[in-house]
């Protein structure tokens, strides 16, 4: 078994809204293994987003601890957050959000503007990354010339680009066709199988388990249970 | 520098917006160079007009008020002083052209030479001067206004004294900008001694300084020599007191620069107003650039720098086509000062230029701040829920 890359203790997140407070995560507590490809599922309004969130240190937990990368995370400041995000983090969002001015390959080496490389170096690592997601032929293309599957993949190109530890991604399926959907599942699984990258996913799409090792489900702010994905049951 | 081309790109992506932003700047900081201009120019004007080794000598109350004419022999008599000509005003009306006035001065003819040889009077004229009780010098501009010749008899009716006189034209002063018009102080003293008046006073005594360097400390020399007397005396250059005599004019300098705040302020809001829509509109592009790892202060400073770039091109395009444009209406003049006169003070200088660019970039590091802080400042995950 591999060593947990993430590990949350006890997490709760509320937020407060007008006069009311919202539980969004109850007394979560799970473990990630390193490499593995996690999918969290469950209705809207579940929390998955927010655990999300709290994994990828956009957010911080009112109760608990959050372990990434043997890093607690509730330690960290804003701007510590932000650059410890920059080297262990990459992430995916179900509109890809690119930047609309910036072509495929200015797009995958946004990350990278926050590393010492220089700029050679840089488009050497981007052009690396698109070729990884097989758009080489792509990289002067604005994301307006691409298709959603193309943007997607010009999004994880640019998540893995920085090498990160963990990739998180926030229903990376949810707004393409189910051949696109395909590929794009079956990347990430490569990123986790070939390139042992612990890849954590929210999505709905009942398809994922296919794919993934491990389902967690949420429900209501609770992890409800764990299930094997079929890849795990598989081996 | 890795942050510009994204900074470019940004700029780029609402290519009208950010052109009227340009195109408003740009005009605002041509408008304030020019703006800008005027105190300089009135500055070079002043300069033009005065010597920097002449100064007057008035009472420390003002100009309405009279020095005795002792004070006269006293200023010459010290250290550094060349010559002193004491004058005083007449306040002359020349009635065929319906009442109208210009400075017309009772001088002492034999030190007019010596007190203003920048104005290269023929010293024949100055000779004639001399020798005619009622002779007058008048500046070429009144001269060619009235049609004057040298010559010619004019008769003034004094604002001041309950004289007319008529006066002998014996000689101009050959500069197209001088209104004066000089006589003898001997003839203001004759006539009004018929109406038993005695002409013991002096309203301003010019004096000439053999140095430049001299100038400050026979200033200070002779206000103190009068110092405690019944008439104290202010004694300052040529050119301060000119400025002081077109009083007007500073008003005028202080409304341009008001005006001037006020078009610099009206593009400050204009440029915040366009940074402010360009963060709101890409509110979540920077939630995610903050989420793959772009610290407070990089998109802080990326978002200022983007205002900040673009005031600065628009504003320094405006402040080098200002320069352009006096440039070349000096080339098209053939000859700055000869051709334009008074004109050619006001000059869009380098300096100038520099000032309506380091205008440009404030406004442009002003109008970015408060968007730009906002936007770096705004909880990541608040925004990321619209995305998520």
């Amino acid at each position: 078994m591999a060593e947990p890359l993430i590990t949350l203790r006890d997490v709760s997140r509320s937020y407060e809204r007008g006069h009311d407070v919202v539980h969004a995560l109850a007394d979560v507590s799970l473990t990630i293994a390193s490499g593995g490809f996690v999918a969290l599922m469950g209705p809207s309004g579940s929390g998955k987003s927010t655990l999300l969130n709290l994994l990828s240190g956009i957010d911080r937990p009112s109760a608990g601890e959050v372990w990434v990368a043997g890093q607690r995370l509730n330690d960290l400041s804003e701007d510590a957050l932000a650059t410890w995000r920059a080297r262990h983090v990459g992430l995916i969002f179900q509109f890809y959000n690119l930047i609309p001015v910036l072509s495929a390959l200015e797009n995958v080496e946004l990350p990278l503007l926050l590393t010492p490389f220089n700029r050679a170096e840089r488009l050497r690592r981007a052009e690396t990354a698109l070729r990884v997601v097989g758009l080489a032929a792509r990289a002067r293309h604005l994301p307006s010339e691409l298709s959603g599957g193309e943007q997607q993949r010009v999004a994880i190109a640019r998540a893995i680009v920085a090498d990160p530890d963990v990739i998180i991604a926030d229903e990376p399926t949810g707004d393409l066709d189910a051949r696109s959907a395909d590929d794009v599942l079956g990347m990430l699984r490569d990123l986790s199988r070939e390139f042992h990258k612990t890849v954590v996913m929210v999505t709905h799409d009942p398809r994922a388990a296919h794919w993934v090792d491990v389902v967690y489900h949420l429900e209501k702010g609770l992890l409800l249970g764990v299930e094997p994905g079929d890849a795990e049951r598989r081996a | 520098m890795r942050f510009l081309p994204l900074i470019l790109r940004n700029l780029g992506r609402n290519k009208l917006r950010t052109g009227l932003t340009g195109v408003a700047i740009g005009l605002a900081v041509l408008l304030v160079c020019f703006f800008l201009t005027m105190p300089a120019g009135i500055d070079v004007f002043l300069s033009q007009i005065a010597s920097n080794v002449r100064i007057s000598v008035h009472h420390k109350g003002g100009l309405v008020y009279q020095m005795p004419f002792a004070y006269v022999n006293k200023i010459r008599a010290v250290p550094g002083v060349v010559a002193a000509d004491g004058v005083v005003w007449f306040g002359g009306a020349f009635e065929e052209a319906g009442h109208v006035t210009f400075p017309s001065f009772a001088v002492e003819p034999e030190h007019v030479g010596a007190v203003w040889p920048d104005y290269h009077i023929d010293p024949a004229a100055l000779e004639r001067f001399r020798r005619f009780r009622d002779g007058a010098i008048v500046g070429r501009q009144t001269m060619e206004k009235y049609g004057w010749k040298v010559g010619q008899q004019v008769s003034l009716r004094s604002t001041i004294w309950p004289v007319t006189l008529t006066f002998r034209i014996v000689g101009e002063i050959p500069n197209a900008r001088s209104p004066l018009f000089w006589f003898q102080r001997e003839y203001l003293a004759q006539a009004i001694h018929e109406h038993g008046w005695t002409l013991s006073i002096v309203g301003i005594v010019w004096v000439r300084i053999a140095d430049p360097a001299l100038v400050d400390g026979v200033m200070t020399k002779l206000d103190a020599m009068f110092r405690n007397s019944p008439a104290e005396t202010a004694a300052e250059t040529e050119k301060s007191f000119f400025a002081s005599y077109f009083g007007s004019l500073q008003g005028f300098v202080a409304i341009i620069l008001v005006v001037t705040g006020l078009v610099a302020l009206c593009v400050l809001c204009i440029a915040a107003n366009t940074a402010s829509m360009a963060v709101r509109e890409r509110a979540r592009e920077i939630a995610v650039l903050r989420a793959i790892g772009f610290g407070r202060g990089l998109v802080f400073g990326t978002l200022v720098a983007e205002s900040t770039v673009l005031a600065t091109v628009a504003g320094g395009t405006g402040a080098l086509l200002t320069y352009a444009f006096t440039a070349g209406v000096k080339l098209a003049a053939g000859g700055w000062s000869t051709q334009l006169g008074p004109l050619s003070g006001f000059l869009v200088s380098p300096a100038i230029v520099g000032q309506g660019i380091l205008l440009a970039v404030v406004v442009g590091l002003v109008a970015g701040i408060a968007p730009a802080y906002g936007a770096a400042h705004r909880p990541v995950a608040s925004v990321l829920r619209e995305v998520f």
